[in-house]
């Protein structure tokens, strides 16, 4: 391209030099270049983009084909096929641009499927996540309530009157603990219970030691403390009757209330 | 001349036809409404291009076949600064598209660019990708 630009400007000057020349013994080679170049701006699919320049462009090369045929001076040939060559580089420019801005157009839409694949991943793997802790929940054998699903740990989960957790109780605090931080938007309320044996007082320090315990192994695993609150609730709130073994057993729990963003809101509007 | 010219340059553009009938008198307005448009190409040209690669060289050219038109007007070369004012105005017309098809090529190279960071991070990140 800059060697044909130098062409150009060299012809220019043995233009301004030779005005009077004559008709050529010799091929020349702006001519020769106007008929390589100007039918490949022809044949564009995009000409359409350059009409003016194209047609200008053959004008010219047809101009200078006959100026050749009937023997027209040479610097007249030059001159049409400069200017035909000009005309099929313009063409050729705005023909390459039509085709990088459809280039633009396509990616703009291939860069919004793009995305919004993306996205549909995201919110499918969010909604995989959630779905885990709900399968995660249900094996845990929860109960749903007005509060959000209630986990019940019975009190095997601890010796008699401490508040250390049994070996026993580390595979479910795991799976726990592995389903909470999958899912950082669900929040955990731990509630200890006991049965009516004992005094009061012993028994709602008890409640508290077990649920505090809970949280701390959640939150050795991993889970962040923002997710999980500890409270104790004493001997007040049996689910069975105290009168028996069978029922004060199931009455010594600790029992872990699920919460997300919905149920949250649903619970402090109804109140 | 005037007689045996106009016949020979039929072919040729009109305006190209009017600068050979008036070759032997004084510079006509047409040529120098010529060489004005080449002017203003030039200009829209250094415009268009500003301090962008693409189209310095053309436009370098323009203005070099502008400054040789303005002299052969002044010469009263009636029929050279009319050539040189035509192509003063392509080359000029010539520098302004390569600018402006070098920038949207360097968008489209952008856009593509980015299509290839998003698809490789939605591969890094998810494993079923179905992406092409």
């Amino acid at each position: 391209m800059k060697a044909m630009s130098k062409t150009i400007i060299g012809a220019a000057v043995a233009l301004a030099l030779s005005a009077c020349s004559t008709t050529p013994k010799q091929p020349i080679s702006e001519l020769q270049t106007a008929r390589a170049i100007v039918p490949q701006v022809e044949a564009s699919p995009r000409a359409g983009v350059a009409a003016v320049n194209v047609s200008d462009a053959r004008k010219s090369l047809d101009a200078a084909n006959q100026l050749m045929e009937k023997g027209g001076k040479v610097d007249d040939i030059r001159y049409q096929a400069q200017v035909a060559n000009l005309n099929a580089q313009i063409a050729n420019e705005k023909i390459l641009e039509a085709g990088a801005k459809e280039e633009i157009a396509k990616g703009q839409a291939e860069r919004q499927q793009v995305l919004l694949e993306a996205r549909n991943r995201e919110a499918e793997a969010a909604r995989q996540h959630a779905a885990s802790l709900e399968q995660e929940l249900a094996d845990l054998k929860t109960r749903k309530t007005d509060r959000g699903l209630v986990l019940t740990l019975g009190d095997v989960l601890f010796d008699t009157g401490k508040s250390t957790l049994k070996p026993g109780s580390y595979a479910t605090l795991d799976r726990l603990a592995n389903a909470l931080k999958e899912d950082p938007g669900r929040q955990v309320q731990i509630e200890g219970h006991t049965d009516s044996t004992g005094s009061a007082e012993f028994n709602q320090q008890l409640s508290e030691e077990r649920a505090r315990s809970v949280q701390a192994a959640l939150m050795q695993r991993g889970v962040s403390g923002a997710q999980i609150s500890a409270t104790g609730k004493g001997e007040d709130f049996p689910v069975a009757s105290n009168d028996n073994a069978a029922g004060r057993q199931q009455n010594r729990r600790v029992e872990l209330i699920f919460t997300d963003e919905q149920t949250r809101q649903r619970v402090a509007t109804d109140q | 001349m005037n007689i045996t010219l106009p016949r020979l340059l039929a072919p040729l553009a009109t305006v190209v036809g009017l600068a050979a009938l008036t070759a032997c008198g004084g510079v006509s307005d047409m040529t120098r409404q010529q060489v004005a448009r080449s002017e203003t190409a030039v200009k829209q040209a250094q415009a268009a291009i500003g301090n962008s690669e693409a189209g310095a060289v053309e436009l370098q050219q323009a203005k070099d076949l502008y400054a040789q038109a303005e002299q052969e007007l002044k010469n009263k070369n009636e029929t050279r600064a009319q050539r040189l004012a035509v192509q003063a105005e392509l080359q000029a017309q010539l520098a302004t598209a390569k600018a402006q098809n070098a920038a949207a090529r360097k968008a489209a190279d952008e856009v593509l660019a980015s299509i290839q960071t998003l698809r490789q991070e939605a591969e890094r990140s998810g494993s079923n990708s179905t992406l092409r």
